[in-house]
């Protein structure tokens, strides 16, 4: 934009402004457009009011400047304008947030010009000296109206030292010095708001030498003197004080309007960034505070320089860019002072304190135009290793003034009224920081209960205490959530948090309507968690449920908080069966906030080998211990041969003292005393001597050695020991609590509530036992069937249980507890008990039972867990589709646990489950079955006898019993167990007899010998040899031999098998799921397929997922599901041509289809129906409507099969 | 017990210099001699020949489970193709054992010679594979004829874990 209006300008100034709003807009600067348009309305006013007349010119030049100006320094100039256009002699009749909408809508310009610029370095729009020159004297004008004759005097000093340099032709085409000028009237702004620094930072700008200032020193100190005072002494700048000087009132009123332009309204969330911030700062601090000498500055530098980094990039995540840019440079420094360690002086550290502090002062009024200079104060500083150039610091000033409306700005916006897929994401950003996503993903489960334990106790009467925990912990969520940048959980626990502000501030509970809402959101936010740790897909109805909390945040907004229920108020369809759930602990005593030790997170990789290598060291100790005894027997052998030497030494001495035969010759030799008159001693004497006393000492060095075994083995048992707890520990480290599965088992039970219309409670009772990770996860299959089936079969309708007296909610109690190396689940319903009738009806239906034949009501029970019994005419969509407790036991008997029932007609029923924990360690007995080396665990072993203590019959049907002080037990041989052939005429003699307890009685199992018994560390087979009926696994023995390590009673329940020498396919066993319904679904979406999946599951589906219509069309050629789900628009066949392609395929064309898609319309739904759809699901789908739907088509498919068949 | 001494074998180096250089492509692959097969292994898996292990033999398990090796702490099991071929066990003292993989996920296989380094680009494609058990077919992805023996490609994983199952 040239000044091609200078001749219009005294004629027709309107006309100048409205073309440079033309050009505004041609540009694409709409804000702009704006601001030009409304000049030209002010100035229209101004040409009204003859007395302005001679001001409009100089007005219209100024703005033309600034409109000039912005093209360079778009971000700076948009202030400027705002000051501009607020001007009291322009007199523009709009209001504070007019205005201050009018400034963001410049900013957007602004930013747009920044990017232009960016894109295109274009030197040719840079204003002119001359322009700069116009605009110093402009602001030197203000700066006298407002009475800062010493800004006056700066700016006229300024223009004078420009207009030599121009005169002298030094600033001819000196980019470098338009560049500077450039951030002048920013500078001047922030002087404006923090005259002490902002004095400093203007003379510290005159001092550049570009400038060529003709000032001394001492002027330059006598000038930031008279900034520094005039400013403070003048014109108040605390917001009290401006409306306590009422006699000041133009400027006063100017001073405010000044601070109300530059103070950003401050959301929660920007001061929840800010304490972040500040907390990081000081975590600076103290490592700066650690330096005190050279020998602790280094390590004190290299830590700050790493919390100056962690600053950095929290500063960035919370969206403080200028900060960030600022902390990287003192990050630079902190580099240069660590590098040149010896200049690293007190100074120097007092320098980054300051900084410090500066940034302390600044990060809690960041909203005030003027505090980024705090930030930026005092890093031009020659005390700096790198001080900030010039032009960095003023870009970073402009780059924090930005900020200071921005930060925090928009969470502040207006509530939003519906939820969209983006709201519930829980993607990750690409540039998620690590370290801060695992904080949160350690800490997530713990807040998440929490949160759910408190809305729980809201739901059950609760107080105000719990409301506060709950606002706490979603306050937290959501502060951790937004750092890390996970939408889906920033989005929601900010609604909930605003709700529970709200009742926090009226006093009021939610009612139930509000306290089911929360319940469901706790519920989905603990499926996030759950999702964000990778243990399963996202909640499906995420959008759902933030929907409900928006509409209720909305209601709370324009309504207030609903009054509290009493008695009378609670509509029964108010009512949401099934949620008044509790746990035990929940309801006795209070959760504790966040007591836990500092938790590590480890890769589960790494436990496991830590547990390997502790498994081998005791398996080492094994070896040694062996080799122990071993060297203990040699010792034995040993010394019994050292007592024979001694005494042969003996005999021999004794011979030679007796016979003395060779001693006598020898003595005579030329002596001449007689033998009797002296003890004479020969060679012979000598060496036998010599021999019985080495004899002797051998013996000793023998018992010694025995001493130093002896020391030996304490050692290596001490070692045992010591090894064993550290495997012990590592195997702690795998424990979870079942209150972990305690969400997932209470989501379960208010979901089939909701689908049974019943009322019915949870009472988990020591669930914060721990167990094994695996087994936990094992169980929470079997735990959810029986808990649907208690709702289903065992809990009435609450009609029928108040005519019978019981209470109207029944309840479910679900107890944990640890017997031996087992858990014990006892799982009891106060419902109607077995019909025994019903299964009686059935037994007989099926032929299992004659009619009228006479039967136990333990034998009765037995029915219910046989394969595909079921007592039920008719199956439901929560639990009777065809599964019963058959399925819950084969499912247990798998994980090698034992099931029983217990049930009173009437009051109830007891599952009682006993589950195997697995083993690291176990007693075993080692013994051969031919010419195998076996271990045997001690499990179920109640008894060993040796074989004389009873007598083994053989009876006619070839089978073996026990008879055992008047008691007879089947018997087997545990080679017969194994397969082992044994080609003996007649049966092997057994040298023991093993009585082992399983399924309610006890076998007598026959075996060869025990010939070692000890603990053993059980191992894999490794990856690839799958379950091996009878195995636990395999162990390493003393001398490295390996062998199986068998649980015989398991052994006992195997189906027999034939192991023959040639190949045999892999024998079938009982396999659960073969009997569950299965499904099909079909999307192109990961996530949408995972939900499904995970859904489906749960509700006792066998499911199979393909990812397009193709890929379905090759599944079902070898696969007949029961039903299809599928999405509408996929890749390379959608759901339409697929579900054609069904009704076109003979085998398969009477499968129910059921589309899921986001399209609404009756098109695509006639499109759909035409196709041969049978169901039709717009989304979100609701869990249960989709269960229903489901289990209608089914059984209309199957009535349909029936009838064709 | 029975023990199987192993006498054999240095580690296997795969030296990738020691196969020819023609122009066409180059893409070497272990070949182990099984009965009548042999069994492309890929070199980009961990593979050694064991000297002297130990083969603990266990009870109630498919017959083309030899047993078990204890491979530095891992117990690692021991398949003999020959048997799932129906060529009846081989003589272990004749045969030498191929670990292949390590920790955990190593399995070791009764080979009849060393492993031997061929050029699967050299290969020719098998249009129609001799007849195999279904229980191999099912898991043979091609087959290449080389020195008149057929190499089988297999999907190794799924092959031993079917193998390898009991249930």
């Amino acid at each position: 934009m040239k000044k091609t209006f200078k001749t219009d300008l005294e004629t027709d100034p309107v006309a100048v402004i409205e073309q440079l709003a033309d050009e505004s807009a041609q540009a694409g600067f709409y804000g702009l457009q704006d601001a030009n348009l409304i000049l030209v309305e002010a100035v229209r006013e101004l040409q009204l009011d003859s007395k302005a007349d001679k001001d409009i010119s100089a007005l219209v030049v100024a703005w033309s400047d600034l409109v000039e100006k912005f093209k360079d320094s778009p971000q700076q100039t948009s202030v400027d304008m705002m000051v501009f256009l607020r001007s009291p002699e322009l007199n523009i009749p709009m209001e504070d947030d007019e205005f201050t909408m009018l400034g963001e809508q410049i900013s957007s310009d602004a930013i747009t010009a920044a990017e232009a610029t960016d894109s295109d370095n274009s030197i040719s729009a840079q204003p002119s000296i001359e322009e700069h020159i116009t605009s110093i004297e402009l602001l030197a004008d203000q700066a006298a109206a407002d009475g800062l004759y010493g800004l006056q005097d700066v700016n006229l000093l300024l223009a004078e030292a420009l207009r030599e340099a121009i005169n002298d032709g030094s600033a001819v085409g000196t980019t470098e010095l338009i560049n500077t000028l450039s951030g002048w009237s920013g500078l001047i702004d922030g002087y404006r708001e923090e005259p002490k620094n902002g004095a400093l930072i203007l003379i510290d700008f005159l001092r550049q030498p570009c400038l060529t200032m003709p000032l001394g020193d001492d002027e330059f100190a006598m000038l930031q003197e008279q900034l520094a005072t005039e400013r403070s002494t003048n014109q108040p700048i605390d917001e009290h004080s401006i409306s306590e000087t009422a006699d000041a009132a133009p400027i006063a009123q100017d001073a405010k309007l000044n601070e109300e332009e530059f103070s950003a309204p401050v959301s929660r969330d920007a001061l929840e960034l800010v304490d972040l911030l500040l907390q990081a700062s000081e975590q600076v601090r103290s490592c700066l505070l650690e330096i005190g000498d050279n020998d602790s500055a280094l390590t004190g530098l290299t830590q700050t320089e790493e919390e100056l980094e962690r600053f950095a990039s929290v500063a960035k995540i919370a969206g403080f860019e200028g900060l960030a840019q600022v902390t990287a440079h003192i990050i630079s420094n902190v580099k240069r002072f660590i590098e040149e360690i010896e200049s690293f002086t007190i100074d120097r550290h007092d320098l980054l304190l300051e900084w410090l502090n500066q940034v302390q002062e600044y990060l809690p009024s960041f909203n005030e135009s003027s505090a980024g200079q705090l930030v930026v104060a005092g890093l031009m500083d020659d005390q700096w290793a790198l001080p900030m150039a010039f032009e960095d610091l003023a870009n970073i000033l402009a780059q924090i003034r930005t900020e200071s409306t921005d930060v925090g700005s928009q969470t502040e916006a207006a509530r939003v009224e519906s939820a969209t897929d983006e709201d519930v994401s829980l993607a990750l950003p690409s540039d998620v920081n690590q370290e801060l996503l695992d904080l949160l993903l350690q800490e997530m489960p713990l807040q998440t209960q929490q949160f759910s334990a408190a809305v729980q106790r809201l739901q059950a009467g609760g107080d105000q205490k719990d409301v506060e925990l709950a606002q706490r912990v979603a306050h937290t969520l959501k502060g951790s959530a937004n750092t890390v940048g996970i939408k889906g959980i920033a989005q929601l626990t900010h609604q909930l948090e605003d709700i529970l502000i709200a009742c926090a501030h009226e006093h009021k509970l939610p009612n139930r309507a509000l306290a089911n809402s929360l319940i469901n959101a706790s519920d989905c936010l603990e499926s996030m968690s759950e999702a964000l740790m990778g243990l399963s897909s996202p909640p499906a109805d995420a959008k759902t449920v933030l929907q409900d909390i928006l509409d209720w945040a909305n209601r709370i907004d324009k309504e207030g908080m609903p009054d509290t229920d009493t008695e009378e108020t609670v509509p029964a369809t108010q009512m949401i069966p099934g949620v008044t759930v509790e746990t035990a602990e929940v309801a006795e005593k209070e959760v504790p906030e966040q007591i836990q030790e500092t938790l590590v997170r480890v890769p589960a990789g790494r436990i496991e080998t830590l547990f390997r290598v502790s498994g081998e060291s005791i398996i080492l100790n094994s070896q040694a211990q062996e080799t122990s005894r071993r060297m203990r027997n040699q010792l034995k052998a040993m010394k019994v041969q050292f007592d024979l030497l001694q005494q042969l030494g003996a005999e021999l001495e004794q011979l030679i003292d007796l016979r003395d035969f060779t001693g006598r010759s020898l003595a005579a030799i030329g002596s001449g005393i007689d033998a009797m008159e002296m003890d004479q001693y020969n060679e012979l004497h000598t060496v036998s001597r010599r021999m019985a006393e080495a004899a002797i000492d051998a013996r000793e060095i023998s018992q010694d050695a025995n001493k130093e075994l002896d020391k030996m083995n304490e050692l290596l048992d001490e070692q045992q020991r010591l090894v064993i707890s550290v495997q012990e520990v590592v195997m702690q480290t795998r424990l979870v609590s079942i209150s972990t599965i305690a969400p997932r088992l209470q989501r379960s039970i208010r979901q089939t509530c909701r689908m049974t219309g019943k009322q019915s409670e949870l009472v988990l009772k020591g669930e914060n036992l721990q167990i094994d990770g695996d087994t936990l996860n094992a169980m929470v299959d079997p735990l959810m069937h029986i808990l649907r089936n208690a709702v289903d079969h065992g809990i009435e309708s609450e009609s029928e249980r108040l005519a019978q007296g019981k209470p109207a909610t029944g309840r479910i109690t679900f107890e944990f507890d640890r017997d031996g190396n087992t858990i014990l689940v006892r799982c009891r319903d106060d419902g109607k008990g077995l019909d025994y009738g019903a299964i009686r009806a059935a037994a007989e239906k099926r032929g299992l039972l004659k009619p009228g034949e006479e039967v136990s009501e333990d034998e009765l029970k037995r029915f219910i867990l046989r394969p595909n019994f079921s007592s039920r005419t008719v199956s439901t969509q929560t639990s009777g589709r065809g599964v019963g407790m058959d399925a819950v036991r084969a499912q247990i008997v798998n994980m090698g646990g034992t099931l029983t029932l217990e049930s009173q007609q009437g009051r109830g029923m007891t599952i009682e489950l006993r589950i195997p924990l697995p083993l690291s360690l176990t007693y075993a007995l080692l013994t051969y079955v031919g010419r195998y080396r076996i271990a045997i665990a001690n499990k179920g072993i109640s008894q060993i006898i040796y074989s004389a203590a009873g007598e083994v019959v053989s009876e006619h049907d070839g089978t073996e019993t026990l008879h055992l002080e008047g008691n007879n037990y089947p018997t087997v041989r545990l080679m017969d167990l194994l397969h082992v052939p044994d080609h003996r005429k007649v049966p092997r003699p057994y040298g023991a007899i093993l009585m082992v307890e399983n399924d309610d009685k006890t076998t007598a199992v026959l075996i060869e010998a025990i010939n070692d018994s000890k603990d053993v560390v059980i191992k894999g087979l490794g990856r690839y040899v799958g379950k091996i009926p009878g195995y636990i696994g395999a162990t390493i023995l003393g001398d490295g031999t390996v062998t199986p390590v068998l649980d015989i009673p398991e052994l006992l329940r195997a189906p027999v098998r034939s192991m023959t020498g040639v190949y045999t396919q892999p024998m079938e066993t009982f396999e659960p799921a073969s009997m569950l319904p299965t499904v099909l679904i079909v999307d192109d979406s990961l996530s949408q397929r995972r939900a499904l999946e995970q859904l489906l599951t749960d509700a006792g589906y066998r499911v199979r997922t393909s990812r397009d219509g193709i890929e379905a069309a090759e599944t079902l050629v070898n696969f007949m599901p029961d039903i299809v789900l599928t999405d509408l628009e996929m890749p390379r066949m959608n759901g339409i041509e697929l579900a054609s392609h069904i009704r076109t395929q003979e085998k398969i064309r009477h499968l129910p289809v059921i589309m899921i898609t986001s399209r609404t319309t009756l098109k695509h739904r006639q499109m759909a129906e035409e196709s041969g759809v049978d169901g039709y699901f717009t989304k979100p789908v609701r869990d249960e409507d989709l269960l229903l739907k489901m289990q209608n088509l089914m059984e209309l498919a199957a009535e349909k099969m029936k009838t064709s068949a | 017990m029975q023990k199987d001494e192993i006498k054999a074998a240095d580690p296997i180096r795969t030296d990738i210099s020691e196969i020819p250089q023609p122009e066409a492509k180059v893409e070497p692959v272990f070949g182990v001699r099984i009965g009548t097969m042999g069994i492309l292994v890929s070199t980009s898996r961990f593979c050694e020949v064991l000297d002297k292990s130990q083969v603990n033999v266990l009870p109630n398990v498919h017959p083309w489970i030899s047993g078990i090796v204890n491979l530095r702490g891992n117990l690692v099991p021991v398949f003999d193709l020959r048997v799932v071929l129906e060529e009846g066990a081989g003589d272990s003292k004749k045969r030498r054992l191929f670990a292949v993989d390590r920790d955990d996920k190593a399995i070791a296989l009764w080979i009849d010679n060393y492993p031997e380094i061929k050029n699967r680009a050299a290969m020719h494609i098998v249009q129609e594979l001799p007849k195999l058990p279904p229980v191999l077919q099912r898991f043979v992805t091609n087959g290449y004829e080389l020195d008149g023996l057929v190499w089988l490609d297999i999907k190794f994983e799924e092959l031993f874990k079917s193998l390898g199952s009991h249930q």
